[in-house]
């Protein structure tokens, strides 16, 4: 068993606004096997997404296994409202990349 | 119930779709064309200033390949969140395209528009009444707050649109309006189950994103008592069970529950099934109304007007004294233009320009690009005041400078660049209203 990037285990890993006060994330696994291996290892948990990005799990404010779309989703809050001064990233896609990098304990 | 299709051309309107999409879209007998046009999702400037999100030319464009489409059918079309905010002024722009492509096509048909404005008086009442609740803002709504709000609209459900429907309208050009009840409006007029036309609506907004490959490109659904079939209307792309469940989830946070105006959709019982290779056949959505009828409101207010300088800057010294010098240069700089108030930013990419604080890396950089962003009461202030802090970073003097002759790699001139009239959400909060359509008024033309 080694550890392996979620980036190497998902379809598709992305994130997106969703309203002008959540950033939500989306990870996709091609089929079952792959949603329920990364799924059963707990290593995307609201905990391991809040550290991924320096924050509180309370920043957190929802987390879902999606079992119809072999899809785990998660959404944060804002550090500051979708345009507001300081907004780096108005559609919030290009805040992938820590979770992206999550390390998974998959064979 | 006899099936009904609905065709979307594109996810927004003026963002373009395939000439035979559309002519292949068309021959399978849609009963309505219908298309968002807009959302909060480039931000609050679009409600603020009341500008298009999209150019006049590409909209105009579009919408005459869509009306003269709908004409020749004599189905209708309608256009939801026109403009991008689907504020008064841009449902006025918008109607104004259409009449000039009556004109300049010879076509004659009843067009109406739908407002969604709401006066700020309006708010205030519902403010005292205790009938606004925060939705994600985080903040209660206030009397002050409105106030300051220069433009504040409400989500339309499907309701005004089925009544223009009613009215006899050919083509609909409405405010705000829930993406979901743009698409849905036409087939629960005709008697469709609600929650089946609204789940289609959520997939169908975003056009041929919910194919693959995705596009802004047409897509079609036909609903029956059942459920919905998905297609897209290019041969060159195919629905998918994986395709549509991974579009289920985007840009929404919770994806077995949507709330929208007086209902919420349980989509936990949905299945998605593979039909043929290019469709997608979708059932399951159920659907509760709920005790109150409420609209989600967006507001904006003026935050200021802002200047930003661009600027590279490749020597390590500089890159590695940089935080040093950003704080130093904006404490001058507000203390230089005290008592007015100033917002300065700085946007450091290639170190965490995009991420902020959630950037978790800290590799060193070799280059960095760096925007100064000042925000001020007025413009000529903040114009000043970001050339002052440019001016000052381009000769600071740090421990350990090898290069005197300036910190800054500027590729323009002038270096400071004024961008206007700033806005930031002040609104995003549910408000009862005492009807579906109340709020939302309809005005018919026969053009």
């Amino acid at each position: 068993m080694t550890d392996r990037l979620l980036k190497d285990l998902a379809d598709i890993v992305r994130s997106k606004n969703a309203g002008p006060y959540r950033i939500t994330f989306d990870i996709l696994f091609k089929d079952r096997e792959r949603y329920e291996a990364v799924r059963g290892t707990g290593a995307i948990r609201p905990e391991t997404v809040a550290a991924a990005y320096g924050i509180a799990v309370s920043e957190v404010s929802s987390f879902f296994e999606i079992d119809m779309a072999n899809a785990i989703k998660i959404t944060i809050r804002r550090p500051r409202a979708q345009g507001s001064s300081g907004d780096g990233d108005m559609y919030g896609c290009q805040h992938h990349v820590p979770l992206m990098l999550i390390r998974v304990p998959v064979a | 119930m006899a099936a009904i299709t609905v065709l979307t051309p594109t996810g927004t309107l003026g963002y373009g779709f395939g000439d035979e999409a559309l002519a292949r879209g068309m021959a399978l007998g849609p009963a309505v064309i219908a298309v968002d046009a807009g959302s909060t999702d480039p931000g609050p400037y679009y409600l603020g200033s009341g500008k298009p999100l999209v150019s006049d030319v590409s909209i105009k464009r579009e919408l005459t390949a869509l009306i003269r489409a709908g004409r020749r059918a004599g189905i209708p079309v309608i256009v939801g969140s026109a403009g991008g905010a689907g504020s008064g002024v841009q449902v006025d722009r918008t109607a104004a395209l259409v009449r000039a492509i009556a004109r300049e096509q010879g076509l004659r048909f009843r067009l109406a528009t739908i407002r969604s404005d709401i006066p700020i008086e309006r708010a205030k009442r519902a403010v005292a009444a205790g009938e606004i609740v925060d939705f994600e803002a985080g903040t209660p709504l206030t009397g002050k707050i409105l106030d300051e709000t220069v433009a504040l609209v409400a989500q339309m459900g499907h309701e005004p649109i089925c009544a223009a429907l009613e009215g006899g309208a050919d083509v609909i050009i409405a405010g705000r309006a829930c993406d979901d009840s743009v698409i849905a409006a036409f087939p629960i007029w005709r008697g469709a189950d609600p929650a089946l036309a609204i789940h289609m609506g959520k997939i169908l907004e975003c056009g041929a994103f919910s194919a693959e490959p995705f596009a802004m490109d047409v897509m079609l659904g036909t609903l029956d008592s059942d459920g919905f079939l998905l297609e897209p209307g290019s041969l060159a792309r195919r629905a998918s069970v994986k395709s549509v469940a991974a579009h289920s989830l985007y840009e929404r946070e919770n994806p077995f529950r949507q709330s929208g105006p007086g209902h919420e959709i349980d989509l936990s019982g949905c299945r998605f099934e593979q039909v043929g290779d290019r469709q997608v056949r979708v059932r399951g959505a159920r659907l509760a109304e709920t005790p109150d009828y409420c609209v989600k409101l967006e507001g904006a207010r003026l935050a200021g007007y802002r200047s930003i300088a661009i600027a590279g800057i490749r020597c390590p010294t500089t890159i590695r004294a940089l935080d040093g010098i950003l704080a130093d240069v904006r404490e001058k700089a507000l203390a230089y233009f005290a008592p007015a108030p100033l917002g300065v930013v700085f946007h450091v990419y290639g170190r965490d320009g995009v991420m902020k604080e959630l950037e978790p890396e800290t590799a060193a950089q070799r280059e960095v690009g760096l925007v100064i962003e000042v925000t001020a009461g007025d413009q000529e202030l903040a114009h000043a005041a970001c050339h002052q802090i440019s001016g000052a970073m381009l000769h600071y003097h740090y421990p350990g400078v090898v290069n005197t002759s300036g910190n800054l790699a500027f590729p323009y001139s002038p270096s400071d660049l004024d961008l206007g009239p700033v806005y930031e959400f002040s609104a995003y909060h549910l408000m009862k209203a005492d009807s579906p359509t109340e709020l939302f008024p309809i005005q018919y033309e026969d053009l």
